[in-house]
């Protein structure tokens, strides 16, 4: 069963599941199983921007205004948003590319993943704007217990998926004796098993994860401050917004039977290891508000409101793969983030946007009535 | 070249008292046209709707339809699950009874 980078046999592509049939063979999009995949390619690529084309002059100089636990707030953030996209940056083409069937799926993924990568850029353009060494965050990443925590959480569905499929791919179906590991079954059931819980977990991810380090951004830049990195942040909720839904669609094919009917019984089977996987995000996420508050709040913000968004939100996620809501929590305790969170006046072209501060760094952003003094038509 | 367009369809589709429907909500009862989706129209209405992207692939704006007819002019990203709807997009058809998600 290993995998091929081109399947030289004949089949007809339209009759295979999304994963876990044969390897894809012809890029072809001429037909489709599955039209969503294309349709959410053309939006990504539609997206599509740059983080050099968000100037970040004015972050650097509230960024230094900032009070000390205001420049903690912000900066985890910015290290727990590395982390997630250091993952998404590369899991979904390790763990995926070599089990899915469909052109058009293998092409999102790797459209998905691709765009994971732009936003990881983007911190470090971020981080290199506001702080002179950009070392000292990034070393941190690594060592920070809280962010070490959900590293573990984010990464190891995906591990035990990608270790599984290079058993299968390398040794076929069976018991395999894996040295420091023990004796490990590989079965169609357990790769598929694997997969689900993957899905689900990357779904969870970005549906819950981002939201607490949005909704900061969005805080600061409420007070006017940090607007360059507001206009990031802005663009990559867009992009995690178009990634949720592919997620989902995955997971609601897969959860209906009419992809692979065996998937549907194990998504039955697994219906409580996805609601757990829900609810651990959301006690991590609001721990995780909780660290971030630890030194002192920010003005609009603390650690309860943030835990009743974070109960809000999952609540809203779960029901949209089909669960039934967890928390109590009715309301959303920030509504004021949904109108930061709106993408129809996200503009990219400098000439477009309507934020001063992303103009490129040859434009002098702080204008005020008084420029226009000596001016006459 | 100029193409010879006008009195057909748009023309006479605006002549047309605007259709209303019912939108009951709970115990609140809002009445909607056909004329724009739903999200706008509950938004003026006072209704806090969650919301993200506005063009119908981030679900953010998915509630309950109880019982009643919506359609959507262009086919949304999102999965709309049945018995669900998507406020940004869709446009009442009929009477309708709806429920916030929480």
């Amino acid at each position: 069963m290993s995998y091929s980078t081109f399947n030289r046999k004949k089949f007809d592509s339209l009759q295979q599941p999304m994963f876990f049939g044969e390897n894809v063979n012809v890029a072809r999009y001429d037909q489709q199983k599955y039209p969503i995949f294309e349709k959410l390619i053309e939006k990504q690529l539609s997206f599509f921007w740059r983080p050099e084309e968000v100037d970040l002059s004015n972050d650097r100089k509230d960024f230094v205004k900032l009070e000390e636990h205001e420049q903690h707030i912000f900066l985890s953030n910015l290290k727990y948003q590395t982390l997630l996209d250091s993952v998404q940056g590369r899991s979904p083409n390790v763990a995926l590319l070599p089990i899915v069937s469909l052109p058009e799926l293998e092409t999102w993924i790797e459209t998905w993943s691709f765009s994971e990568t732009i936003h990881s850029r983007s911190y470090t353009h971020i981080i290199r704007n506001i702080v002179n060494d950009p070392t000292k965050v990034f070393d941190d990443i690594i060592v920070n217990d809280e962010i070490a925590k959900r590293a573990v959480s984010v990464s190891k569905y995906y591990d035990d998926l990608i270790e599984l499929v290079s058993l299968y791919n390398t040794m076929g179906l069976g018991v395999h004796h894996v040295p420091e590991h023990g004796d490990i079954t590989v079965s169609m059931k357990a790769l598929k098993k694997a997969l689900y819980l993957t899905v689900a977990s990357v779904n969870v991810l970005e549906a819950i994860r981002f939201y607490v380090s949005f909704a900061c951004s969005f805080a600061f830049a409420e007070r006017t401050l940090m607007e360059g990195n507001a206009k990031i942040i802005k663009l990559i909720a867009r992009d995690e917004a178009l990634h949720l839904n592919g997620t989902q669609h995955m997971l609601n094919l897969m959860t209906s039977g009419r992809d692979d009917p065996e998937m549907a019984v194990i998504a039955q089977e697994c219906k409580q290891d996805v609601i757990d996987i829900f609810v651990e995000a959301a006690q991590q996420e609001k721990e995780w508000a909780q660290y971030l508050f630890k030194d002192g709040s920010m003005i609009g913000l603390n650690a309860q409101i943030l835990g009743q968004y974070v109960e809000y939100i999952t609540n809203v996620r779960m029901q949209t793969v089909g669960l039934e809501p967890y928390f109590s929590t009715k309301n959303n305790p920030i509504p004021w983030i949904n109108a930061w969170l709106v993408s129809d006046n996200v503009q990219v072209a400098p000439q477009e946007a309507e934020i001063s501060s992303y103009l490129v760094g040859q434009i002098d952003n702080d204008l005020d009535g008084a420029d226009f003094d000596d001016f006459d038509l | 070249m100029v193409p010879t367009l006008t009195t057909s369809t748009s023309s006479q589709g605006h002549k047309e008292e605007a259709e209303v429907h019912r939108v009951l909500l709970g115990k609140k009862q809002i009445l909607v046209t056909e004329d724009e989706p739903l999200l706008p129209q509950l938004e003026r209405a006072g209704v806090l709707v969650e919301y993200q992207c506005r063009e119908g692939y981030c679900s953010s704006c998915m509630i309950k339809l109880l019982w009643g007819k919506v359609s959507y002019p262009v086919e949304p990203l999102a999965w709309v699950h049945s018995g669900y709807l998507l406020t940004c997009c869709a446009i009442v058809k009929s009477d309708i009874e709806i429920a916030l998600l929480g």
